[in-house]
């Protein structure tokens, strides 16, 4: 009993060094050494802080992939090591590190901490990382910050499950596509959702002068 | 100073969830073997042996986790891109180390500039692209958008869900 | 809500009702952020230090050996936490009333003025030395006796009382210079 307990952890051990040695190896072949130095030290920082790190070595190999300069990876880097870090004091602590890698694309995108932390309160123990990602998109595509995140509060706190945040956002994004004004399209939408949630109405219409289906 | 202590005395705001993710890490820890093990109890020592690897294992299990997030494990997840003039569409992101090379996440031509490839995505919230003739990247036009244009070319958000 | 004691709940969570250990984790939370809040000053390391204190009270709780006094022992865990978190985090920044959360949440219950005073607190405790700070917040925020205090922290009483003394002197020629300020 007890060799096959330990033959377990000295296999789960060999598994999680080969695999993070895989990872900063393309680190290491993919940058030059100062860049990879100098991303190197924001990871470990980020580690000790208890951030999630990999999204870090994950923007480092974007830039690499994407033929970036060294100094720009590391400024990429570095910016969102800060994002990360005001994504969880948003969020809470014991955010998972899919709500924080979202909250950090969302406060990128220009969304105030503290709607994060209004989102946050506005739907206890559900997780965020969908509505965060609707969020960001929504901003994306033109939708004022303030404005998107009292449509995404508004539909977590109606209970919307990912699914209805999908589709939410799918609906908003064709009626921009079509040429609706990006804030009138998602607060449209977002009534239309809680209706639906609420049991009334039937698929969202398209927007006066839009064009419908898919 | 009776005025400081009293401000001092005051209730501190806590975040609301405080409770809830303290009973989840309760309840964790009520799920291993080697639990409230007490000097009052004598425990055989091989039992205790055996659950401290258990409990190391389980450790080392949940920090290998973003690890396996690199593998090619994952629930499948389909891709398409309209894209009737290109020669490659390569699906390129953080699941893939953001590595143009990898053969899973090449699209195949189906016919009609309709590419498209199944390919397994961890559980998490990842960002990707497509990437058209190893020289265009080009965001996915039915996904969500990521605001992070830090290299000038833009992304597209995907979230998989971890229960099945 | 249980109004059971302490004992009663520490007994039914040994034999195996887990979810008995809320009710502690609700009646001792509060005094338990309190001090966290104003020993570390930053809301994030409280809530690490707060969670850190309860998993380790309820995997230790078989050692608990008067579950009458739970409240204690678990506070005893919370200081031992601080130390820890202090002696790590010592260049973290204090960030009590800059934290937007805090804001928020506070924001209709304390005015202004009550924040701006607040804040003059919060800096004139991160000025104090970390051993002065535990026992000047030990002593007077939370009210207890030299005597628990040196079983609490294992330092002597002449000495617990040398440091909350100090303290005390210190807090008033600093928030004396803000109040003339």
């Amino acid at each position: 009993m007890r060799s096959v307990w330990s033959a377990w952890a000295l296999l789960l051990v060999a598994t999680a060094v080969s695999a993070q040695t895989s990872q900063l190896e393309r680190l290491n072949t993919a940058l030059d050494p100062a860049t990879r130095r100098a991303v190197l030290a924001i990871v470990d920082s980020a580690r000790v802080a208890k951030l999630p790190a990999e999204m870090l070595v994950n923007k480092a190999l974007e830039g690499a992939g994407k033929h970036a300069d060294g100094p720009r990876i590391v400024a990429a880097v570095r910016a969102l090591a800060g994002e990360l870090r005001v994504a969880r004091n948003a969020l809470g602590s014991g955010s998972r590190a899919e709500e924080i890698s979202a909250g950090a694309h969302a406060i990128h995108a220009g969304v105030a901490p503290a709607d994060l932390t209004r989102l946050r309160h506005s739907a206890v123990g559900r997780e965020l990382t969908t509505p965060l990602m609707v969020l960001t998109d929504l901003v994306s595509r033109g939708v004022p910050a303030r404005s998107a995140s009292s449509d995404v509060v508004m539909l977590a706190r109606a209970g919307l499950r990912d699914a209805d945040f999908t589709v939410y956002q799918r609906s908003v994004r064709q009626d921009i596509e079509s040429g609706a004004d990006p804030a009138a399209a998602a607060s449209t939408r977002a009534r239309g959702a809680i209706l639906l949630r609420r049991g009334g109405g039937g698929p969202p219409a398209p927007l006066p002068g839009a064009v419908s289906g898919p | 100073m009776d005025e400081l202590v009293a401000q001092l005395r005051r209730p501190v705001p806590l975040d609301r969830s405080f409770d809830t993710r303290v009973m989840r890490a309760i309840r964790t820890v009520a799920r291993q073997p080697l639990r409230m093990i007490s000097p009052l109890m004598p425990m055989p020592k091989w039992r205790v042996w055996s659950a401290f690897a258990a409990v190391a294992a389980g450790m080392l299990a949940v920090a290998i986790l973003p690890a396996m997030k690199q593998t090619q494990q994952g629930r499948p997840v389909q891709f398409v891109l309209v894209a009737p003039a290109a020669r490659t569409v390569q699906v390129v992101g953080d699941f893939n180390g953001w590595d143009a090379t990898h053969a899973a996440y090449a699209a195949a031509n189906r016919g009609g500039g309709v590419w498209s490839v199944t390919a397994p995505i961890p559980p998490g919230h990842h960002r990707y692209a497509f990437l058209v003739d190893d020289s265009l990247w080009v965001p996915d036009p039915a996904a969500p958008r990521v605001a992070d244009e830090d290299f000038g070319k833009p992304n597209s958000a995907l979230v998989v869900e971890d229960t099945p | 809500m249980d109004g059971s004691a302490d004992a009663l709940i520490v007994e039914r969570v040994l034999a195996g009702d887990v979810e008995a250990f809320a009710i502690l984790v609700e009646r001792y939370r509060d005094r338990c952020a309190r001090y966290a809040m104003h020993m570390l000053g930053n809301r994030e390391d409280a809530d690490e230090v707060m969670q850190d204190a309860f998993v380790r009270a309820y995997r230790s709780l078989g050692r608990c050996e008067d579950p009458e006094r739970f409240g204690a022992w678990l506070f005893r865990i919370l200081v031992n936490r601080c130390r820890t978190a202090g002696a790590r985090r010592a260049r973290r920044a204090r960030t009590f009333l800059t934290d937007e959360t805090a804001l928020l949440t506070a924001s209709e219950e304390h005015p202004a003025e009550q924040w701006a005073w607040r804040e003059e607190i919060e800096r004139a405790l991160a000025d104090l030395r970390p051993e002065q700070r535990e026992a000047f917040l030990l002593k007077y925020v939370e009210g207890l006796g030299y005597d628990e205090m040196a079983e609490l922290t294992g330092v002597g009483v002449s000495a617990l009382k040398m440091r909350a003394m100090r303290a005390c002197d210190r807090l008033r020629v600093l928030l004396k210079e803000v109040r003339s300020a």
